[in-house]
């Protein structure tokens, strides 16, 4: 699966990617990948898979899924 | 005894060609502390209401805040205020850079310029010594060959220059002020008022310290060091640093509430094109303001289909979405080049792409036609036609000279439905957030004093979720974790408080990135670094919420007394009408809720909520009961 990290998120991942790729065996819950990369859930805002907007603790992602997290934003 | 400023005011009438300083105590600098509270005590006693805003008799102050030029990040910024030529009401602007600091160390807090130069003129400033001189032979030229000129002329190359291009010297309504080529008063005409005064520039040279005037030195100095070595530390400093502002326009898109075509949609199908990873490609360096830790000024530079300069710097979010994806571009070098000509020009880019906006979809509605657009087929996504209007509204040709009047004034002389096209709240063309989105950003664009700016206030997603950084960062101010689309009495406390906070930003010099929520700087920092320049150790949170909410009231006195009242603190009627398109489809703001949460911002306040006018109770409260006696109330 692609995963966007967008704004201050690639912070908190080693090396501070904007993107990555990630080998997904099966589906898992997008809450279970957020806890791996160690990303704290309370500044995910906003998550998409493929363009659809989603709960992080609900919704579900496998390996052929383009994922998006980004953090509260504004002003600029 | 030091208490953070010298006390001295420059005072120009360049219709008599005489210079004069005036000086303040501290009694004055504690309810007035500079940039927008100094800004509208000047413009208030000194202004006649109705005055022409491009006539001599308009007063333009330009005031640093009582942070300007600290050694410590985010505070550099100053103010321009006048009676705004795109709005008619009280204008203001605030620019980072090096200018104000500069003008700090030459040991001034202020300028108050009135009248008009019988003919070009600029402004020299070296410590005490200030002097008017010819700059005719400056007029007309672009300002990294101004700035040039004015360092040879002087033989100083560290001079720093603030001035305007030909959108100014046109009195294009939405002209900007530019300093060090790359740094801009964007918002409400600025730069039209100088060139109404045949002022092309000042330039200003100091030997000063910002240390000379400080009560104590010391804890602004040892906060200032660990706020530069905290930067990498926090994520959302870190992020202003190596992506700044362009990194917002993905997330906007994903959210669906990016301004699309001039806001009728909520995402932009080209926005891969436009984003931080499309940005990046063209990225040549990255720039700060004096001594600012974060770094968040971007510089790109293009050698290809369009040529960009890298001495104009970069497009910030604002412009990469208003010339991107609000005009249907998803060409990023157009939208780079429409950036640097605005910088060469000294437009504002936010009205600038807007009123372009604007004639796109009036031209898509047959409102206006090739005839009128000299043959441009001015349709969204038309890049190059994009670009080219740029360089006529600067020049005041063809549709640029239509369009140079600002969207509201272009709709009146176009007629028909044309109106409902100008996305504009007192004249002045929202910025690049949907309030459909962040309503609170929209109770800014109404009551805001100058119309349809996004720097009001906190934006509402920065304070939705309890548990984030960015909430955190706003717990000395004592705010609720509310949704970003949430209207009515809770949002309104909200807003009171977020717009006393940003306020006090303006007034003490803060940059909008420098504290939190919306950067790293804490709350407590902040209230320590200003006990430490003034020595006012009695100082609290709320004596610094009460600074922003004087200057608020200052400026809405302004606007009473040159005849605004509730009618004109409103929204565009698109943003009552659903979106059409993405995750944010059918999202509207309900117009009753937002009118009773109108309501409760006034009662708040203590302003009447027909007329706007700030009651005798509150402004004594404030300690500026003599605003009443203006106001008769």
């Amino acid at each position: 699966m692609k995963l966007h990290l967008g704004s201050y998120l690639s912070w908190y991942v080693p090396q501070h990617p904007s993107r990555m790729e990630i080998n997904l065996d099966k589906p898992i819950l997008l809450a279970e990948l957020v806890a791996q990369l160690k990303l704290p859930v309370e500044e995910i805002a906003i998550a998409a898979v493929n363009g659809t907007l989603v709960s992080v603790r609900e919704a579900q992602i496998s390996d052929e899924d383009i994922v998006e997290l980004h953090p509260p934003n504004g002003g600029g | 005894m030091a208490y953070g400023t010298s006390g001295k005011i420059l005072r120009i009438d360049l219709t008599q060609g005489s210079i004069q300083v005036a000086q303040f105590d501290e009694d004055f600098y504690r309810l007035y502390p500079g940039g927008k509270a100094l800004a509208g005590y000047v413009l208030l006693n000194e202004l006649r209401p109705g005055t022409d805003a491009l006539s001599p008799e308009n007063v333009l102050v330009i005031a640093n805040g009582l942070l300007t030029g600290a050694p410590f990040s985010a505070t550099t910024r100053f103010t321009m205020a006048a009676r705004s030529p795109l709005t008619g009401s009280y204008g203001e602007s605030e620019a980072g850079g090096y200018w104000g600091p500069e003008l700090r160390m030459a040991g001034f807090e202020a300028i108050i310029i009135t009248g008009r130069a019988e003919h070009p003129v600029y402004i020299s400033i070296h410590d005490d010594q200030v002097e008017l001189r010819d700059a005719k032979i400056l007029w007309g030229y672009e300002p990294e060959e101004v700035q040039a000129k004015i360092r040879t002329e002087l033989a100083d190359k560290r001079v720093r220059v603030l001035q305007i291009g030909i959108g100014g010297e046109n009195c294009v309504r939405y002209a900007a002020v530019t300093n060090e080529l790359r740094h801009f008063n964007g918002r409400t005409g600025m730069g039209a008022v100088m060139g109404s005064k045949n002022l092309k520039a000042i330039a200003v040279r100091g030997s000063g310290r910002y240390h000379d005037h400080a009560h104590d030195i010391k804890p602004i100095s040892e906060i200032g060091r660990a706020l530069g070595k905290r930067v990498k530390d926090h994520p959302q400093a870190w992020d202003l640093q190596v992506k700044g502002t362009p990194g917002l326009v993905g997330a906007f898109n994903t959210g669906g509430f990016l301004p699309t075509r001039n806001f009728r949609q909520g995402v932009f199908a080209g926005v891969d094109n436009i984003k931080w990873e499309a940005y990046e490609k063209i990225l040549s360096d990255r720039h700060t303001c004096y001594a600012c830790a974060i770094r968040c000024k971007r510089e790109v530079k293009v050698d290809d289909r369009y040529q960009v300069s890298a001495a104009y710097g970069g497009p910030e979010y604002e412009t990469v979405e208003g010339f991107g994806g609000y005009c249907g571009v998803d060409d990023l070098q157009a939208i780079a080049k429409a950036n640097e000509l605005c910088n060469r020009f000294t437009l504002d880019t936010i009205s600038t792409s807007s009123t372009i906006a604007f004639a796109m979809e009036c031209f898509e509605h047959g409102l206006i036609g090739l005839k009128e657009t000299g043959g441009l087929n001015l349709r969204f996504g038309n890049a190059e036609a994009m670009v080219k209007v740029v360089e006529l509204i600067a020049k005041r040709e063809g549709i640029g000279n239509l369009l140079a009047e600002g969207s509201k004034r272009a709709a009146q002389a176009i007629g028909g439905d044309a109106h409902l096209y100008a996305i504009q709240v007192k004249g002045m063309e929202l910025a690049m957030h949907d309030p459909r989105g962040k309503v609170g950003v929209g109770i800014g664009y109404s009551v805001g004093e100058y119309g349809g700016d996004h720097l009001y206030t906190i934006h509402d997603t920065l304070v939705a979720n309890a548990e984030s950084i960015t909430f955190k960062g706003t717990e000395p101010l004592a705010i609720a974790a509310l949704p970003p689309r949430e209207l009515g009495a809770a949002k309104a406390r909200n807003y009171t408080i977020l717009e006393n906070w940003t306020s006090f930003g303006k007034v003490v010099g803060l940059c909008y990135f420098g504290p939190a929520p919306r950067s790293y700087m804490q709350v407590g920092e902040v209230l320590a670094v200003v006990r430490a320049a003034t020595g006012w150790e009695d100082v609290t949170v709320d004596d610094l919420l009460r600074i922003g909410e004087r200057a608020t009231n200052l400026a809405r006195a302004f606007n009473v007394l040159n005849g605004f009242s509730r009618k004109d603190d409103t929204l565009p009627e698109r943003m009552f009408q659903p979106v059409e398109d993405g995750p944010m489809a059918g999202a509207s703001i309900d117009k009753e809720e937002f009118q009773k949460t109108l309501d409760e911002v006034y009662r708040l306040k203590g302003w009447n909520p027909d007329t706007t006018a700030p009651s005798r109770d509150r402004l004594r409260d404030l300690d500026i009961e003599w605003v009443a006696d203006l106001l008769g109330v």
